[in-house]
């Protein structure tokens, strides 16, 4: 999969927004969304956010997670455990990329969250990384990984995916010319 | 602009509701002030999914032909230009209803029986001629003073982001884009320092709201976020970009108060520098590099001497605005103007004028700061010839006085040429020469004299390009060359376009040019 293509599903993430305008009750075919009212607010998808957002129409406000004491316990968290821990949202780089993109002015501490996430980031994919060189070099057939998130697992997969058929090919190779040896003696 | 004010009629109606089924052609003159205004309506089209279509034009030709081009299905058509508001003359003095046709056509009409009637028709038929005739004489005399002296009004930028602003949908961005248009007129002396600080007292509470920011470390924004301060700037072009001594030599006002062209002017700037406590080394590199304690000074330190080498302070320094969006990114709106010209006008071969239309678009959009860094290159570029072309007139002297007024030509055959076969290039040498030949001169009078001044355009059509401006101590920046053009070129039948925006600057051919300037001489008497 694409990292757009990511992106896409998890602008399906609900966050608040306080909009400035007045509209009823949207009925779209994800679902129902409003109504809206100045002031107050209320839940919508993360692409309605970002397009209100973008044309002036309302206020993003941070998700509950998104904030510089809770990601440096998760990455403190990360640090310490020598498996994956679970992630307070599932599309955490994206919404941090999206939301920092288009409405930094309304996420207090943005360049400090901008680095946490980087970070938290890093660590779990060198966690990875070094996860796949064991499991190739311990000649094992499966391998379980909890709470790993769609995004990371997409950075690896094309890779992963043709290293291991080269590795199964050549593997076939050298048993095939270990049988051609075997039959010639 | 009152189309503009046309369109917040029909576009964004009573109920503020906008209209999507309307197109909106939008015309935009070669100007920054203009485009910024474009910028900003084409921020706000996108926040209402309007419909919109933006073409540049050069001149009154390109404005027709754009017009007839793109109006299919347009229902509203917005020009893009700074133009003078005051004096418009009446509807009604200038425009009539062609009532009178009717009782023309009566009168031919041979009808014996009502002979007597016809008489009477006649003498109300004479009145009414007679009263045609003097309204016309009036409407000739109010068109001619209405045309006779050219000026400018309000920033298109500035009334666009006031519309913005009760539309609720300003924003930093749009501010900033407005400061820019406003600076623009007065840098390129559209407007005098009066109305320019007007403008500038309605942009400050606007700057203050929307960069307020409290100083606990609760609310901290993001370096990213684009950050408008108010400072009184100093008006050295793009110092912070460039190295000290480059700008003091490349500004208008220090240039022609060393007279830096001479070796006693460079001489004692040298002196001033050293006065000042800063050493010529610092002062020629580039300025970020220059030790942290002599750049905070530099503005206490230019304060202090400032009287002992008369330098005025109104022209050194101006009250203005600068912006800060991330590490690198602090740019003065001077630094923004000089740096948009430049990009605008482009001499590059592959560039068509469109291309370097879109290209300056991409300059005030400021997320693409490589833009800007080039373009900043390039005025620095450009900058560095009009000083040299300066120098030459004055070393040469080249600038002759012609009894009403003085005029020069750009000599051909130099490769810095070809920077000002462009209006506003041409416009900003015009200036500087007249300013810098006011200083040299031992005459008096020369302070109240116009400058005309030739260039060279195209040479495929042998043209060149005529710019008049008013003398230096008119503070009222009213333009009579307009006009004086125009009767120039009728009465010796030369072949001259009168097509750009700014009617103080025409297209001539190069062969008529004798007889144009005898032409005007004599008007001008």
């Amino acid at each position: 999969m694409d990292p757009s293509e990511v992106e896409f599903i998890s602008e399906k993430e609900s966050i608040s927004i306080v909009p400035n305008f007045s509209l009823d009750k949207i009925y779209l075919i994800g679902g129902d969304v409003g109504p809206f009212n100045p002031g107050l607010q209320l839940d919508v998808p993360l692409w309605i956010a970002v397009n209100l957002k973008q044309r002036q129409k309302c206020r993003i406000i941070a998700p509950d997670w998104m904030d510089v004491e809770i990601l440096e316990e998760k990455k403190q968290e990360e640090q310490e455990s020598k498996f994956f821990t679970k992630m307070p949202c599932d599309y955490y780089m994206e919404i941090t990329q999206l939301l920092l993109q288009h409405a930094p002015d309304n996420i207090p501490k943005a360049d400090e969250i901008r680095m946490l996430v980087k970070d938290i980031w890093d660590l779990r994919i060198a966690k990875l990384r070094s996860s796949i060189d064991i499991f190739v070099k311990s000649d094992v057939t499966h391998a379980m990984l909890n709470y790993l998130t769609l995004m990371e697992l997409n950075t690896v997969r094309p890779f992963l995916t043709k290293a291991l058929d080269h590795i199964q090919q050549l593997r076939n190779n050298v048993s095939y010319g270990a049988a051609l040896w075997s039959s010639q003696d | 602009m009152w189309s503009c004010k046309l369109s917040t009629g029909t576009v964004y109606a009573a109920d503020k509701e906008p209209r999507t089924e309307h197109r909106v052609l939008v015309l935009v003159a070669f100007e920054i002030d203009a485009l910024c205004a474009c910028k900003i309506l084409q921020y706000l089209f996108q926040c209402d999914h309007v419909l919109y279509t933006i073409v540049p034009v050069t001149g009154k030709q390109d404005l027709e032909r754009a017009f007839v081009e793109h109006s299919e299905g347009v229902q509203v058509c917005l020009l893009m230009k700074e133009d003078d508001l005051e004096n418009i003359p009446e509807f009604r003095d200038v425009f009539l209803e062609d009532e009178s046709d009717e009782d023309d056509l009566d009168n031919d009409s041979d009808d014996p029986e009502t002979g007597q009637k016809k008489r009477r028709f006649d003498e109300a038929a004479l009145i009414k001629r007679m009263e045609k005739r003097k309204w016309e004489e009036n409407r000739k005399k109010i068109l001619f003073e209405y045309t006779e002296f050219s000026g400018y009004g309000l920033s298109s930028s500035l009334l666009l982001y006031d519309m913005a602003w009760k539309m609720s949908k300003d924003t930093n961005d749009l501010l900033w884009l407005a400061i820019i248009g406003v600076t623009e007129q007065y840098i390129n002396q559209h407007v005098e320092r009066d109305k320019y600080m007007e403008s500038i007292a309605e942009l400050q509470p606007h700057v203050s709201r929307l960069n307020h920011r409290p100083d606990d470390e609760e609310s901290s924004i993001s370096i990213d976020c684009l950050k408008v301060m108010f400072d009184n700037e100093l008006r050295l072009t793009m110092y912070r970009h460039w190295s000290l001594f480059e700008s003091l030599c490349h500004s208008e006002y220090t240039t022609c108060k060393f007279k830096i062209w001479t070796m006693k002017g460079r001489k004692r700037l040298h002196e001033f520098l050293a006065d000042m406590g800063l050493p010529l080394v610092q002062c020629k590199q580039k300025f970020t590099s220059m030790d942290v304690s002599y750049k905070e000074s530099v503005k206490d330190l230019f304060k202090k001497f400032q009287d002992k080498y008369s330098i005025n302070e109104q022209d050194l320094f101006l009250p203005s605005f600068h912006a800060q969006y991330g590490y690198k990114n602090r740019y003065c709106a001077t630094d923004v103007i000089y740096a948009s010209e430049a990009v605008l006008q482009d001499v590059e071969k592959e560039y068509s004028d469109s291309d370097n239309f879109l290209h300056t678009l991409d300059l005030l959009n400021r997320s693409k700061t490589e833009c800007m860094e080039k373009g900043i290159e390039m005025a620095k570029i450009q900058l560095s010839a009009l000083v040299k072309q300066v120098q030459s007139f004055l070393d040469a002297n080249l600038v002759i006085s012609a009894g009403p007024f003085l005029y020069a030509f750009v000599q051909e055959g130099t490769p810095d040429v070809k920077f000002f076969a462009k209006p506003i290039n041409l416009a900003r040498l015009a200036r500087f020469t007249l300013e810098a030949y006011c200083c040299v001169s031992r005459n008096k009078k020369v302070k109240t004299l116009p400058f005309v001044l030739g260039a060279h355009h195209n040479s495929d059509m042998g043209t060149m390009l005529v710019i008049g401006i008013p003398p230096v101590l008119d503070k009222s920046l009213k333009n009579c060359f307009g006009k004086a053009f125009e009767q120039a070129a009728a009465t010796t039948n030369s072949r001259t376009l009168h097509d750009f925006f700014d009617s103080h600057i025409i297209e001539l051919k190069s062969e008529d040019r004798s007889k144009f300037f005898d032409a005007l001489i004599s008007l001008l008497q």
